[in-house]
């Protein structure tokens, strides 16, 4: 990517960043007042990025060593509840140490968000990525989607604080990155400019919920069985508006930057004629869509949608274009141990989201890349004659292969 | 058929006693060949001293085992119950167990006919003077005793326990019958002083029993509870602060209205404001802030807020000038200071009158019983100082 | 790097007519008849004044006070996690000072104040109290330690006195003391641990009167991260007569079983020097019925660690260090 006049405006240099440091770039940018930072792989570099700002004195926050996951999620939940912006990321089991936190952010409504550098969970202890660790806090009220390039790493810090912090959502925001592969991989990317930033996303204001003397208010009082229904009920409320919020965002994106987005929640890729399609979250779309390409060069109706958005889950959307094709391939880069099928978590969410539709196309799993193995183009069209072998074979819905394993 | 019996009892104080009496119920009526089961409300957890809680025990002859989990086993609260016991006379004012509920009539859950029983020494006049109209008539039971307190670790084996059972049985024995109670408890203890306190009930009761008309008793005060829809609050777990307001007199400083919680005590403390020496202590050391200070240097009493601990009584340095006297000489809950600015001849007559010649305070232990002593008359003005050591 | 000014002038509170008569926490709140932590809840926050922000750790001083979506506070309050008594304060105090210093509020002295209990304070969330108390914002934590985790109807904890009764630690027919961990000195620890922090206390809610209250105001003014331990006799879990509260509390101070002290820069002061005529520690524990199942060696033993406190500690009541500073010749390395 090169700038070109027009971008220049609204661009301020490109730079060449690990999806970590391009995430920090943002964080400066959103201007965030409290950060708090404990180490794990492979999130970690974007704390190192961010303290070097901060010791810079190019971003003016509160900036804090935790003594453990837990109270880094506590001090920014905290941070945020008297009106800062606040941001705090994790890995893996560290991730799980401070996922009590993590779930009365949610129920509290506090828009923090979250860096998750994705990485398999102990033991045995391993680096590399696996989506189980983000995947822990889909069901608890969280705003949940995975960036797969660094310069979506960089604009989805900036669309996840304008959705989370909207009035009529409030949720905290996970942004999921692969670790290793775009958490440390360096890419040219665009950096805007903090004026264009001002213009897409307003000072965080939690309004009457904001804890300060001038509004006093007591929050999180302990309840009984009178009351936690109607709060249960408040909370899938917003999660539905999220979605509409989540379609403002982009289009207000793409008129100030320029058409970045097609559409929000997903990105197809030689979907249009397509029989046959894999679906996959985060960087597993480079082969996947590479190998479409070369496989369309030999006459196969392929294509490959990179998801987006798991939390909210884009269930119209996604319903309508899957139900086009005889046949999707479904990329699963975690694991549910007994679940249905004995699949993987995106399995079972995208077969659920297919089961009332007209035409239902044959859906297969793939389990792949686990614990940071890489998924190679001549992995992706093994998935994808797979798939094309599931076309009509009713009998092959919900059959799951593991890709890549020694065996 | 099912029979619903309801205890209610005062929190950690009368715990075990609560507990025992739900479950004997029914395990004594499984004995007899019905089928029954007790459980607590979960809401009263966790417990706190005084406030009011709940035990339930349901018994049916006809009912399969999951039939009668399925009526009476999952909810919050009973709708009725056939039986209401209070083990502590005190709570015929009306319990108010939680916030928003606001004080709910001791016999809301009687059902027609239905029987409540209260361990008191009061009659059933007095009693039905706090007690709210039903549409309906029901029995009103007195069997009686003491309130029995105690604490979680020392229990006050008084015999309550098996007098409540032997009376239960003497107002339907079908329920839980005398034999079976017996059976059961000389098998459990082999004590046949405790099937004797029970028979002894059991024999007694009905003569303490009569019925209660809809004529009787008193238009309750308070409203049934409201509350709101999921979208008639705020999202977002909050509540509004209570809002701040403070000026000098009774009811100057702002308060809780969402929950009260006056009716947790058992006592209250009579003020002589003649005596007063304005040292602070009972404002100072009030764990509930029910004490409003006043323009003359005293300190007014909001009864709808104290729960009647008795710290301050405890506290203070002079002698009879705070004296925590049994709740059920009250009516009212109004400022005993603005009473003693009107008329304090009037008011020293009126606190003297209702403190009595006897004082009752509680040892350290609670479960080890209750030393009544002789009250004296301290003369208008005379301030005798307490010689107070703890350590003697 | 702290903008607001974080001293305000200390005034003692020099006797009872001077405390202020305005409640921030008021009536209208569930906690047990004669519930001394509630006295500490209602002190801490009339000294610290309307403009102050508190954080409580799950506990009875979270459910019983805001208990079913009602509040008793006046001042903003909101609830954080068992072991979040420090991090909750810091991420507050954080918020602020960069809100202030962006010009994105107005710029003030807001008390930050965070309250936990035994076992959210002096078990689960200690590492979060120790780096809070390595922090450099002015932030007040008070630990109210009523010896159980008194909410869930009192199991003992790491605070808990030795040979109590709790529903974790009953006395059985093998054996009669179940509760054999000693309690742990968290004050002294704290105080010990972080030399940058400027003020440590022990207190009791209402003996000697007024203590407590001087104490949070002279943590608030002397800024910085600070620390209160209160002991407060809980009627519940201790077993004895609501009414009664105060006495406890003087007997648990007098005895000695309970040291009161602050360490301010350094310099500890006792509030009540238990080095001279301790009232026997029997007298405490015969009063409550947590003890009842004690015989008299067990009084004796816990007598014995009592006075070993007061007369063999290098600084009583606060280190366990004994005999003083000893220079090692090279030999007795390895004796």
């Amino acid at each position: 990517m090169t700038l070109t006049a027009e971008s220049r405006a609204v661009y301020e240099r490109e730079d060449l960043l690990t999806g970590c440091q391009a995430v920090a770039q943002a964080v400066r940018l959103a201007d965030v007042d409290v950060i708090a930072a404990y180490p794990i792989r492979p999130y970690t570099e974007v704390m190192d990025a961010i303290s070097k700002i901060i010791a810079d004195g190019q971003l003016d926050a509160e900036y804090m060593i935790a003594d453990s996951e837990h109270s880094q999620f506590e001090i920014v939940k905290h941070a945020s509840s008297v009106g800062a912006r606040a941001f705090a990321g994790s890995s893996g089991t560290g991730w799980c140490y401070g996922f009590e936190a993590l779930v009365v952010t949610a129920t509290d409504r506090l828009p923090v968000l979250f860096l998750v550098g994705n990485r398999a969970l102990d033991d045995p202890g391993a680096f590399g990525v696996e989506h189980n660790d983000a995947m822990a806090v889909r069901d608890m009220g969280w705003l949940l989607c995975w960036a797969s390039t660094a310069q979506e790493a960089l604009e989805h810090v900036l669309i996840g604080y304008r959705i989370a912090e909207d009035a009529r959502v409030r949720m905290p925001m996970a942004l999921a990155m692969d670790g290793g592969f775009l958490t440390h991989s360096q890419h040219i990317v665009q950096i805007p400019s903090p004026e264009a930033v001002k213009r897409f996303l307003p000072p965080y204001d939690l309004g009457s919920r904001r804890l300060h003397p001038d509004n006093p208010i007591s929050i999180a009082p302990q309840v009984n069985e009178d009351w936690v229904m109607e709060l249960r009920r408040q909370n899938w409320e917003a999660a539905r508006r999220a979605r509409d919020v989540i379609v403002e965002a982009y289009h207000e994106f793409n008129q100030i930057f320029g058409p970045r987005y097609e559409s929000p929640f997903f990105t197809e890729y030689m979907t249009d004629d397509a029989d046959a399609v894999l679906v996959g979250l985060g960087t597993v779309a480079m082969p996947g869509r590479t190998a479409a390409r070369r496989l369309r060069e030999k006459g196969h109706k392929v294509g490959y949608i990179n998801l987006r958005w798991f939390r909210p889950f884009p269930t119209v959307e996604l319903r309508e274009s899957l139900s086009r094709f005889k046949a999707v391939g479904v990329i699963d880069r975690d694991f549910a141990h007994g679940s249905p099928d004995d699949g993987g978590i995106l399995l079972h969410e995208i077969r659920s989201c297919l089961y009332p539709a007209r035409q239902r196309p044959v859906v297969v799993n793939f389990i792949a890349g686990l614990g940071g193995r890489d998924i190679s183009i001549g992995n992706c069209e093994k998935m994808y004659s797979l798939t094309e072998s599931a076309i009509g074979n009713e009998a092959m819905d919900g059959s799951v292969t593991w890709i890549g394993v020694r065996e | 058929m099912i029979k619903r019996v309801e205890v209610n009892y005062r929190g950690i104080f009368q715990k075990s006693l609560g507990k025992k009496i739900g479950s004997d119920i029914a395990i004594i009526a499984t004995h007899m060949g019905q089928v029954g089961f007790s459980n607590g409300r979960y809401s009263d957890s966790p417990e706190r001293n005084g406030i009011p809680c709940k035990y339930f025990a349901y018994v049916s002859p006809d009912l399969s085992e999951e039939e009668l989990e399925a009526e009476c086993g999952a909810n919050l609260d009973i709708d009725t119950c056939d039986f209401s016991i209070v083990l502590d006379d005190t709570m015929v004012k009306g319990v108010e167990p939680w916030g928003w509920h606001g004080i709910r009539p001791i016999n809301e859950k009687v059902t027609e006919n239905g029987y409540l029983l209260v361990v008191s020494r009061k009659s059933h006049d007095e009693l039905l003077r706090f007690i709210g109209k039903k549409p309906y008539p029901y029995h009103l039971a007195i069997l009686e005793g003491d309130a029995s307190l105690a604490g979680l670790w020392v229990y006050k084996d008084d015999l309550t326990h098996e007098r409540v059972l032997g009376a239960l049985a003497g107002l339907d024995p079908s329920l839980i019958s005398m034999e079976a109670i017996e059976a059961h408890l000389l098998e459990k203890t082999h004590e046949q002083h405790r099937v004797d306190a029970a028979r002894e009930a059991y024999e007694t009761i009905r003569q303490h029993t009569r019925v209660v008309t809809p004529e009787e008793g008193i238009d309750w005060p308070y409203a049934p509870p409201v509350l709101p829809k999921w979208f008639d609050f705020p999202e977002g777990i909050v509540v509004p602060a209570v809002e701040r307001g403070f000026t000098m007199g009774p009811r100057g400083q702002s308060r809780n209205t969402t929950f009260k919680r006056g009716t947790t005590k058992t006592q209250r403390p009579v003020v002589r404001f003649d005596l007063c020496t304005k040292c602070t202590l009972c404002w100072l050391e009030c764990p509930d802030e029910c004490f409003d200070p006043t323009p003359d240097g005293l300190y007014d009493v909001n009864y709808e807020y104290c729960v009647g601990c008795g710290k301050c009584a405890e506290v203070c340095p002079v002698q009879e000038c705070i004296v925590m006297v049994d709740e059920l000489r009250f009516e009212d809950n109004s400022s005993p200071w603005e009473a003693y600015k009107r008329d304090p001849a009037a008011y020293l007559e009126w606190a003297e009158e209702k403190k009595g010649t006897e004082r009752v305070n509680y040892p350290f232990v609670t479960g080890t019983g209750v030393a009544v002593t002789a009250g004296q008359r301290v003369p208008e003005g005379k301030v005798i100082p307490v010689k107070k050591e703890v350590y003697r | 790097m702290a903008i607001v000014e974080p001293v305000q002038q200390f005034e003692r509170i020099r006797n009872v007519h001077k405390v202020p008569l305005e409640e921030l926490y008021t009536s209208g709140h569930r906690t047990c008849q004669g519930c001394e932590s509630a006295t500490v809840m209602r002190g801490f926050i009339k000294v610290a004044g309307p403009r102050t922000v508190v954080t409580g750790s799950t506990g009875c001083m979270y459910v019983a006070n805001t208990s079913y979506m009602t509040t008793p506070w006046i001042v903003p309050w909101m609830h954080t996690q068992l072991g979040a008594g420090g991090s909750s304060a810091v991420g507050m105090a954080a918020g602020l000072r960069a809100l202030m210093r962006k010009g994105k509020i107005p710029e003030e002295k807001i008390n930050v104040i965070s309250f936990c209990g035994d076992i959210g304070g002096a078990d689960m969330g200690l590492s979060g109290i120790s780096s809070a108390l390595q922090s450099d914002y002015d932030l007040l934590i008070i630990l109210y330690d009523n010896e159980s985790a008194a909410n869930t109807d009192i199991q003992a904890t790491g605070m808990t006195t030795y040979g109590a009764q709790t529903t974790f630690t009953p006395p059985g027919k093998k054996y009669r003391i179940m509760q054999r961990r000693w309690k742990k000195n968290v004050a002294g620890m704290l105080a010990v641990g972080h030399p940058t922090c400027r003020y440590v206390a022990t207190a009791c809610a209402t003996y000697p009167p007024l203590d407590f209250l001087n104490k949070v105001k002279k943590a608030l003014s002397v800024g910085g991260p600070t620390f209160i331990h209160s002991y407060d006799p809980c009627p519940k879990g201790w077993d004895y007569h609501p009414r009664y509260s105060h006495d406890i509390g003087e007997l648990a101070i007098r005895s000695g079983i309970f040291p009161l002290y602050e360490v301010h820069d350094g310099q500890v002061t006792y509030q009540h020097d238990a080095r001279k005529n301790r009232v026997p520690v029997r007298e405490f524990l015969m009063r409550q019925g947590r003890f009842a199942h004690l015989i008299d060696e067990d009084i004796d033993y816990i007598q014995k660690r009592v006075d070993e406190m007061w007369e063999e500690w290098e600084i009583p009541g606060v280190a366990p260090i004994k005999g003083g500073l000893k220079i090692a010749r090279k030999s007795s390395a390895t004796d």
